[in-house]
């Protein structure tokens, strides 16, 4: 099919083929199935308005466009529902309306538009591939009659590039097919220079198009007195409320809103539970139901009753705060499954990350932020406590996981960054910095040859 | 152009109104063996649900034929309102379809007697009245859901359905013999008044209808829904009579491969519109989550019935919309009108999923047997009915002036 490439100074330019007028679709209708019977396959007709039997005459096979839509579809259709599932069940799995994580029905109008867009895309990029489009110019608009292609005469190409091709018996056999007239498809030799019009009305629309972004650096690297163009007012100033503010929307002034009577707020089931908490509510709860002179705990659903902050579970550790610690029914022993060596290295990293800037690594309180401060020297530093004072030394471990729950003092509580399982192991840490700094020979096991070091 | 008129077998083939009377004797049988089947429906609590799973199979049986009639008279409306030509040689048979409707709307008689003579919540449980328990959402909706409103309505929605259905019929009748166009130009004028008129009677007849079934709960796109249906059943009843017909000899020439391949277009586009209004009736209520909205699901999410649900999805949509995507499928009638057979099949779980699913009302294997039974036995009367009614009728309108068109009618290869 391949065809040698024109000189470029050719006197005489490359034939394209022939091709014939008609003053009806039916006469190009006949001619066209003629043509086609005569073996040839790279033809094409040209008409005012769409002629139906046109597709059969011209032999034109089925196209194959359908497979690419169908194909886009269904990968629009895969993507989206992947996509969906990744996002809102896998990668961030976020609660919208009560709805579970993967909820199909919710994927589906995405899903929906998705493989509308992706067949519609590739419908139409597989339709300008298939047909070799866009084709900036074609050799039959060389000939001004085909002008009226568009109007009212009806055109019938028979391309040179046809494997069967013979410029005299295609002409031939063209004009033999009622044609008013047949004439041969030239190449446009004319010139291939770029107007210059053409080219400066580029350039002009280029340079058009990098206005609203010079405009854009320009605001953004000047300064002006003047207030700012809000281009939508109201997202830069919504009227959600900030954490802790206040609003007349409600009697009580307050923009956030307490949980719902009864409810309890998502992660705080285990208010009740002893590893949750440091000591056990359910025997605290059994000493004071003895004495009247404090709030009575419902500790089975971790709610208050009988109190003037009714429904607040968050102020439960506030009570209790206020209550002498001392008193509490602090958990002794170490829950199951802490003591472990896993547990030992989360304890350590969670350690180092958050208690030794100031506790320091060995626990003595001699932290960086210490440090700092002593060298400072500004007078009201008070040092953190030494994990290794007798004081702390006798705390139980729940005393001790209540600390870092809740803070103490100056040291606040991290609650926030640690959840329960690495409080327990952090405490488990602690526990063993205590032994390794207050270790007696006996500590050392059998067998382990121990060299003193200068220091005993 | 008359001329161009090919010299067709153009009557119904003699031996099918022959059957008329064995149908109308078969369609009573097997309407009475449904009542027997029905009676051993079990429902989840102590109370027999026999006569109410009747009720509800013969409401759905009667819906099941006046849908596709309804919608071939939406086929009509809507091909004079566009001024279609393609559909000329087919359009009498749909004209026919919906000249059954003024006979047709008599089967519906014993729904309104049950109203209007008892008060008996068979299928409409408002039917009992004020003051009898109803929740208090159903009796505040009991100044339009009573006896003699209902009656009114019912008779306002049939009279503009046999209204229409009559005069497109006569005056399309009157064609065939004048040749007049000035008819055409009459029906078409007329098309957009009716068609809205259409539409109204279609939808609020759905909400009475079909929708009373289960009182308490509303949607806006129910009567959508129906037409959804209705429009997808009327084109699968039409590729299987035009097919039938061509398999006894008549309309080969006038019903070509084209029009095949657009009917099938239609009834693509249908399941997908079902589909779409299906799921948008379901979305809404499923993300608002709201107890007097989702009530209805949840009679259709539990007792087997949730199962007929999933069918749905896969049957009424997912596998008809793969397996009738094709070109190379629309275009070959006898698969086609296995697919139409099956676009039916589905049409009928469908009305039964809309009607049948009642508080204390499981899926079980009698009311399956007795709803199919009963929708059988409707489809033999509808059956007779379509053949008396059409007669020594032509099946094409002869003179209609788009028919040349229609008969060129051609788009690829």
């Amino acid at each position: 099919m391949s065809h040698p490439k024109p000189e470029k100074k050719s006197s005489e330019p490359k034939s394209f083929g022939w091709m014939a007028e008609y003053e009806d679709e039916n006469k190009l209708l006949d001619a066209a199935r003629k043509v086609r019977d005569s073996g040839y396959t790279r033809i094409d007709a040209f008409t005012p308005f769409p002629v139906h039997g046109i597709d059969e005459a011209l032999g034109i096979k089925p196209t194959v466009l359908p497979w690419f839509t169908f194909c886009a579809g269904a990968t629009g259709t895969l993507t989206a529902l992947t996509m969906q599932w990744w996002m809102n069940a896998y990668d961030y799995p976020y609660i919208i309306s009560g709805k579970p994580f993967a909820s199909w029905p919710a994927f589906i109008p995405v899903t929906f538009e998705l493989t509308v867009l992706f067949s519609a895309f590739m419908t139409l990029f597989a339709m300008l591939g298939l047909n070799g489009l866009p084709k900036l110019s074609n050799a039959l608009f060389n000939n001004p009659r085909f002008d009226r292609a568009t109007d009212d005469r009806f055109f019938l190409w028979v391309d040179s590039r046809d494997k069967y091709f013979n410029s005299d018996k295609v002409r031939n056999l063209l004009a033999d097919t009622g044609a008013i007239e047949v004439d041969e498809v030239k190449e446009d030799d004319s010139s291939d220079i770029v107007p210059r019009k053409l080219v400066l009305a580029i350039l002009t629309a280029i340079g058009a198009t990098l206005i609203p972004g010079v405009i854009v650096l320009n605001m953004r690297n000047s300064k002006s007195s003047s207030p700012r163009w809000h281009v939508f007012f109201d997202m830069d100033y919504q009227p959600s409320k900030r954490p802790q503010s206040k609003t007349t929307l409600f009697v009580d002034g307050r923009s956030q809103r307490q949980p719902v009577q009864g409810t309890i707020a998502r992660g705080d089931l285990d208010l009740a539970d002893p590893y949750e908490l440091g000591y056990d509510p359910d025997q605290l709860a059994d000493s004071r139901s003895a004495s009247t002179r404090l709030v009575s705990l419902n500790a089975q659903d971790g709610q208050e009753t009988g109190s003037e902050q009714a429904g607040d579970a968050a102020s439960e550790d506030g009570a209790m705060a206020a209550a002498s610690e001392a008193e509490l029914p602090w958990v002794q022993e170490f829950p199951e499954g802490v003591v472990s060596e896993e547990m030992f290295q989360l304890g350590k990293l969670k350690f180092e990350q958050n208690c030794s800037v100031c506790h320091g690594y060995s626990g003595y309180g001699d932290g960086l932020v210490s440090q700092r401060a002593l060298n400072l020297a500004q007078g009201y530093w008070l040092q953190p406590t030494s994990l290794h004072d007798d004081r702390i030394l006798e705390q139980p471990v729940g005393r001790i996981y209540y600390t870092i729950k809740n803070g103490k003092g100056k040291m606040g509580g991290y609650a926030a960054s640690l959840n329960a399982e690495e409080r327990w192991a952090v405490v488990l840490y602690v526990r063993a910095l205590q032994r390794s700094q207050n270790a007696s020979q006996a500590d050392v096991p059998e067998g382990v040859d121990l060299e003193l070091g200068a220091a005993e | 152009m008359a001329s161009n008129i090919p010299n067709d077998n153009v009557t119904l083939p003699a031996n099918w109104r022959g059957l008329a009377p064995i149908l109308v004797a078969a369609g009573c049988v097997c309407v009475l063996l449904s009542l027997g089947l029905c009676y051993f429906a079990s429902g989840t609590g102590e109370e027999a649900v026999g006569i109410r799973v009747f009720s509800l199979s013969y409401l759905s049986s009667f819906m099941f034929c006046l849908s596709f009639c309804l919608g071939s008279l939406f086929f009509v409306m809507v091909q004079h309102l566009v001024r279609a030509s393609w559909s000329a040689s087919i359009r009498r048979i749909a004209e026919l379809l919906a000249f059954t409707i003024p006979w047709w709307s008599l089967l519906f008689l014993p729904v309104l007697a049950l109203v209007i003579f008892t008060n008996e919540p068979w299928i409409y449980p408002w039917n009992v009245g004020a003051g009898q328990g109803l929740p208090a959402i159903v009796e505040s909706k009991l100044q339009f859901l009573n006896p003699l409103w209902f009656t009114i309505r019912i008779l306002v929605y049939f009279g503009v359905w046999i209204f229409a259905a009559r005069w497109y019929f006569s005056m399309s009748r009157k064609q065939d013999e004048s040749g007049d166009s000035e008819i055409t130009l009459k029906l078409q004028k007329w098309a957009g008044p009716l068609i809205m008129l259409f539409a109204l009677a279609l939808n609020f007849g759905a909400f009475d209808i079909m929708m009373s079934t289960d009182p308490a709960w509303f949607s806006t796109i129910y009567g959508v829904y129906l037409f959804a249906g209705s429009m997808l059943s009327f084109f699968a009843v039409m590729i299987i009579l035009c097919y039938l017909l061509q398999r006894n000899g008549r309309l080969e020439k006038m019903v070509n491969t084209e029009h095949f391949h657009d009917m099938s277009k239609f009834q693509f586009g249908f399941i997908v519109f079902w589909g779409y209004i299906a799921f948008s009736q379901f979305l809404l209520y499923w993300y608002g989550n709201i107890p007097e909205e989702t009530l209805w699901y949840k009679h259709r999410m539990e007792h087997g019935w949730q199962y007929i649900g999933l069918l749905l999805i896969a049957c009424h949509f997912a596998l008809p919309f793969l397996g009738t995507m094709s070109r190379y499928v629309r275009r070959r009638k006898a698969l086609m009108a296995s697919w139409a057979g099956f676009i039916l099949f589905v049409h009928w779980i469908d009305l039964m999923f809309l009607i049948l699913p009642q508080e204390g009302i499981p899926v079980s294997f009698m009311l399956i047997a007795g709803n199919l039974v009963c929708l059988i036995g409707m489809i033999c009367l509808f059956a007779a009915l379509f053949t008396l009614r059409v007669g020594d009728t032509s099946l094409v309108a002869v003179k209609d002036p788009w028919l040349p068109e229609a008969l060129a009618y051609q788009v690829g290869p």
